[in-house]
């Protein structure tokens, strides 16, 4: 029954092509830091399920935003599960991509013909760098504060244009409903949105060029 | 003795991929379930007993309405809504309460003295000065407060 339907849809729409070439493509003999980018895709669709769950019940304002996230974690049946995968997910996507991206640099992945993939590799270190920053400030409390308050602060020394981007940051002199309304939208939909882009670029040239090998002394 | 059955790399590693994945799956699933539908089967809040005020303010055969402030949890909010009671009595000593809400779709009814009914302005359901329902689309009369009466107070439960 679900064969026929299966070659039902595969004649009317391929599927069978595209999955045979995400999951049974070839690759070289490889090892286990080979899979680290596969971890870092796992975790960020952790994020983005459980970060959706999030956005149900957190309110971006001052007056609301501690409250509801006090809520989501005391009153909600597994909120503290949602919240705290969301947390250390966060966490653990930076630790992944940043060995991902160490295994890239030692085994020479970012060469002939990668390059591009490199490239779009580094954008999403930053984009991911972005989440962890903005996301940090939505809890509201103390700590969220104060490391935006210091983190902003820092983007604002460089010379002649720290000012303004520090104004730009925060949306104004301090931080304030809007620092955390512009925080929120940037964390749950800006990113996002650049992330599926550059990702899905990412993965088509993974996908389109192929895996290096481990190099040999000879390479 | 049976040769024993082989199993190939290929379907182990599909039967592992799909087990391993249907029980991530499930550990996200079913957390997420209940943290979306929690708020929602979450029963009434606890009665208790709420004064509307003094006896002697409700007039003989005239449904006279109450507000009262209580404070209501809504979940991190805890805000203060105004509650209307219609209290009625025949005799001064026998008392009932109605809810001013509209037993058809939710819209807050009237008291028009000069009709001597109810009226709700949503879809004209009318009901008489007991809460029963006269003419409109309302399904059953208002609903009507557990009532007592202490040191010539009346008093409803609700919460």
């Amino acid at each position: 029954m679900i064969a026929k339907f299966a070659n039902w849809l595969d004649e009317r729409v391929s599927w069978r092509q595209v999955w045979d070439a995400i999951f049974l493509r070839k690759i070289p003999k490889v090892n286990w830091f080979y899979t680290l980018g596969s971890a870092t895709l796992f975790v960020a669709v952790n994020q983005a399920v459980t970060g959706i769950l999030l956005t149900l019940y957190y309110v971006p304002t001052p007056d609301h935003a501690y409250d509801s996230v006090q809520y989501i974690t005391t009153q909600l049946p597994a909120g503290w599960l949602i919240r705290g995968l969301h947390h250390w997910g966060a966490s653990a996507m930076v630790v992944l991509v940043v060995l991902h991206m160490l295994r890239v640099i030692f085994y020479g992945a970012y060469k002939y013909p990668r390059e591009v993939t490199w490239f779009t590799g580094v954008i999403l270190l930053l984009v991911v760098i972005g989440f962890g920053f903005t996301g940090y400030l939505l809890p509201w409390d103390q700590k969220a504060y104060w490391a935006t308050t210091v983190g902003t602060r820092i983007a604002g020394t460089p010379p002649i244009i720290g000012d303004a981007i520090l104004r730009i940051m925060r949306g104004g002199e301090d931080l304030s409903a809007v620092t955390l309304a512009r925080f929120f939208g940037t964390h749950v939909w800006v990113l996002p949105v650049t992330l599926m882009l550059v990702l899905s670029i990412h993965l088509y040239l993974v996908i389109r060029i192929g895996i290096s090998a481990v190099p040999t002394k000879e390479d | 003795m049976k040769e024993k059955e082989e199993i190939s790399r290929r379907d182990f590693m599909k039967v592992a991929t799909l087990s391993i994945g249907g029980l991530i799956g499930l550990g996200w699933g079913i957390p997420a379930i209940a943290y979306v539908v929690g708020p929602s089967l979450k029963g009434n809040q606890t009665q208790e007993w709420i004064r509307l005020g003094s006896t002697s303010k409700v007039e003989l055969g005239v449904p006279t309405l109450f507000k009262v402030k209580v404070k209501r949890q809504t979940g991190w909010i805890v805000n203060e809504e105004e509650l209307s009671v219609y209290a009625l009595t025949e005799d001064g000593r026998s008392y009932i309460a109605m809810s001013n809400v509209c037993t058809h779709l939710g819209c807050r009814v009237r008291w028009i003295a000069e009709q001597d009914k109810f009226f709700c302005p949503c879809h004209n359901g009318v009901f008489d000065k007991q809460g029963n329902v006269v003419s409109g689309p309302p399904p059953r009369p208002l609903n009507q407060y557990q009532v007592k009466v202490e040191n010539d107070q009346l008093l409803i439960l609700g919460g």
